[in-house]
């Protein structure tokens, strides 16, 4: 039967009653198709699948061995009365001014300066080698980081001697053994972290702008300030789009770094919705209830992400309108 | 997120090998008398005490078994730990290796049939007759996986416990004396507090603050408390002694300077190489540094048990288990009992571990003496308590963060005691269903 149809149909694109430059596009349109099944089958393989175990194990409770027991929505409700997993994501938008709205603010200014100022006045050789400087952090394994910014902040550590030697040792402290202190230092060493990425994009990006632009606005007499205001900020737009979108991404599912660092103490206070996962999930053998707030936290990268997308497809097309 | 769903996909996988092998597990399992390898694996490092020692267990188990093949895998901890589910329902998994005591370790793969019953093994070889009731409530597990009763799954070779490690250097030059009571051990830390030195070495961020307050908790509590708290037998008050006491003079000796208040981001190996490089007095932590320190430290130092205590931390060592798909489960027990043998009980003992069927008289340096009859009069006395962290998964963390605001003062003993208790009903509640 299902033979008989697939002949029918085939016969039926093959009468020569359509035009023949668009039977053409059809087959070269499903030869597209064949250069995406190695990328789609890795998908399906890598993403799609654990996803939709994920999903599945999200339903359900289990402790990793033996046979999981369908619970139904029992620990998404739960999760809707959970005080750690809502701090978590209180520390998460921490965690956004520490790697998204700082870094960008500060790379974008950073970019600038290098390139405008630093590039200009001294080698281009100097504002490359201060652009690999900023960059250093992010070519460090996060791991390696967390440890050697535990050694500086621990209560012997760097910091502390380094107050003791300027006089300031009444300000010591157990940085981040505190909970009024540790999320704070934990912001800071993640604004380390993160602060190389936009330099290097936006440095990209200012190299792809007209100089004619800046020149023209020189000329009228335009300050650094407003051709940073009028040339600079829309002409790179799109690049800050892409910084605050991956940045965004990364904020909402950091790690390695609370992992080294803190392993989210203490108190919860520098806890994370991706460390709670892992730490429900591997720790304390709830694989149902740790799928769970992964298939939130996914479902929130989601939204986000489309939301960024939407946005920046809108700013563009006004752009165009322009 | 990644990493989980690939995680995820991956225990899948496990449980679907799970079921199919446990289908026909007991059928192809068998005794394996007449099989010719023996796959081992384990996780002790080649110079460790137990490294060496059942190194040798297998040279004699070779000339005892000629034509069986040993094929030996050195494994990591993680690997382990992580993977165990997976590893032991798989086909090419061992015929026999060491894995953690515990309820959701060893426990867990009992409750799901995934271990070989070594009970009968355990009366016929007198396996039973060799380790304390202590050492064999992490050998046992019920129907549910919780230790101390039902079938024996694992067999334990060595011990650990939770002692007073004193640098003798420092003692002697501010005239402190080995302390034999609580009282006098109070008297020397406040000996070092005058002097301007912080008694005791801390790592609040991992388990040495548990311990602590565990030891001082015991100071108050007998048998029955800790068959309470460990073994769910009864319904533990938090707000009471022995935890109240515990909490309360933890705080008092943070309060009084004997630990750092700025120790609370301190990790354990922080703690350990601060008694190393002679800037602690005393740590109180496990009998696992006491290689490490033999190996590292330079000034003079001994060990005594936390004075005034029967009960103290400590309990069997990992386990050997034996798979449900094992295929050579007779050879596996042959090589367990040749553990327990004097000989390789005391070869762990002469390099520097702790045998749980040792001779001490036949120990030739006497720190390891002294470090495995200090063991075995806890032992003796059924003085094994177990470990703070153990009745609930994931308590570990809790009592860390717990114990971190002890330490830097953000709250009360109270508040401390409300913040570790509810953890502990919630998973105590997730394990027995009441």
């Amino acid at each position: 039967m299902a033979v008989t149809e697939t002949v029918a149909t085939t016969h039926q694109t093959a009468t020569p009653t359509s035009p023949r430059p668009r039977r053409r596009r059809g087959d070269r349109k499903g030869a597209y198709w064949l250069y995406l099944i190695p990328g789609a089958v890795l998908f399906a393989l890598v993403i799609g699948a654990p996803l939709l175990g994920t999903v599945y194990f999200s339903l359900t409770k289990w402790s990793g061995v033996g046979d999981p027991t369908w619970v139904g929505l029992d620990n998404y409700q739960h999760l809707l009365h959970d005080q750690v997993f809502w701090a978590s994501f209180r520390n998460t938008l921490a965690m956004l001014v520490a790697m998204v709205v700082v870094p960008t603010l500060l790379g974008l200014l950073l970019a600038a300066v290098l390139f405008d100022v630093i590039g200009r006045r001294f080698k281009p050789r100097t504002a490359a080698a201060l652009r690999a400087a900023f960059y250093l952090p992010q070519v460090l394994p996060v791991v390696v980081a967390g440890i050697v910014w535990g050694w500086i902040l621990r209560p012997d550590g760097a910091l502390n001697g380094l107050l003791d030697s300027i006089g300031l040792g009444a300000l010591r402290h157990d940085w981040l053994g505190d909970p009024g202190t540790a999320l704070p230092a934990v912001m800071a060493v993640m604004i380390w972290v993160q602060i190389g990425y936009p330099v290097v994009v936006f440095m990209a990006a200012l190299q792809r702008v007209d100089p004619e632009l800046y020149e023209a606005a020189e000329v009228d007499g335009a300050t650094w300030f407003h051709r940073f205001r009028a040339i600079t900020l829309p002409q790179i737009r799109p690049e800050t789009f892409v910084v605050a979108l991956t940045a965004t991404i990364a904020a909402l599912k950091v790690f390695g770094p609370i992992f080294a660092l803190t392993r989210g103490g203490p108190e919860n206070a520098t806890n994370v919705p991706s460390y709670f996962a892992y730490y429900t999930f591997f720790k304390k053998l709830q694989v149902g209830y740790g799928s769970a707030i992964s298939t939130v936290l996914t479902l929130i990268i989601v939204v986000v992400a489309v939301l960024f997308i939407w946005l920046q497809a809108r700013s563009e097309r006004r752009d165009r309108g322009i | 997120m990644h990493r989980f769903g690939r995680l995820a996909a991956a225990v899948a996988l496990a449980a679907t090998a799970a079921t199919t092998i446990v289908a026909c597990g007991d059928g192809g399992g068998g005794d394996g008398s007449e099989a010719k390898t023996l796959k081992l694996w384990h996780y002790e490092s080649a110079n460790s005490a137990m490294g060496i020692a059942w190194d040798r267990a297998i040279q004699i188990f070779k000339d005892e078994h000629p034509g069986v093949e040993v094929q030996f895998e050195r494994k990591a901890f993680e690997q382990i730990q992580q993977n165990a589910g997976m590893i032991i329902n798989s086909s090419e998994g061992p015929d026999i290796m060491e894995y953690n005591k515990g309820n959701a370790t060893a426990g867990l793969l009992s409750s799901q049939g995934l271990l070989t019953d070594l009970s009968a093994e355990a009366d016929k070889r007198g396996w039973a007759g060799k380790l304390s009731p202590s050492l064999q409530t992490t050998a046992r597990y019920d129907d549910k996986g919780v230790m101390g009763s039902g079938n024996w799954y694992g067999v334990p070779n060595y011990g650990e416990y939770v002692t007073v490690y004193y640098n003798k250097d420092l003692f002697d030059k501010y005239g402190v004396k080995v302390p034999t009571t609580m009282a006098e051990m109070t008297a020397a830390m406040d000996t070092f507090v005058g002097k301007g030195v912080t008694p005791l070495g801390m790592g609040g961020a991992e388990y040495p603050a548990g311990q602590l307050f565990y030891q001082l908790a015991l100071a108050k509590a007998d048998r029955q408390f800790v068959n309470n708290y460990e073994l769910y037998k009864n319904p533990v008050d938090f707000k009471a002694d022995p935890l109240k006491y515990g909490a309360e003079t933890f705080a008092d000796w943070v309060r009084k300077g004997y630990v750092a208040k700025d120790s609370a981001s301190l990790k354990a190996e922080d703690m350990g190489t601060a008694f190393i490089s002679g800037k602690a007095p005393m740590i109180v932590s496990g009998s696992w540094w006491y290689g490490r320190f033999k190996a590292e430290m330079k000034a003079n130092w001994d060990s005594f048990l936390f004075p005034g205590n029967t009960l103290q931390a400590g309990s069997s060592g990992n386990l050997w288990v034996v798979p449900q798909t094992s295929k050579a489960k007779s050879l596996a027990y042959d090589f367990i009992d040749i553990t327990l043998r004097p000989e390789i009980q005391d070869l762990i003992g002469n390099n520097g571990g702790v045998p749980v069927a040792g001779d001490p008289s036949k120990i030739t340096d006497p720190k390891d003496r002294k470090l495995i009859e200090n063991f075995n009069t806890v032992s003796a006395q059924d003085g094994l308590a177990f470990y703070p962290d153990w009745p609930v998964p994931g308590y570990y963390d809790v009592l860390v963060s717990g114990f971190q605001s002890l330490i830097n003062g953000s709250k009360s003993p109270d508040q401390v005691l409300d913040s570790i208790a509810k953890p502990y009903q919630d998973g105590v509640k997730e394990i027995t269903g009441k």
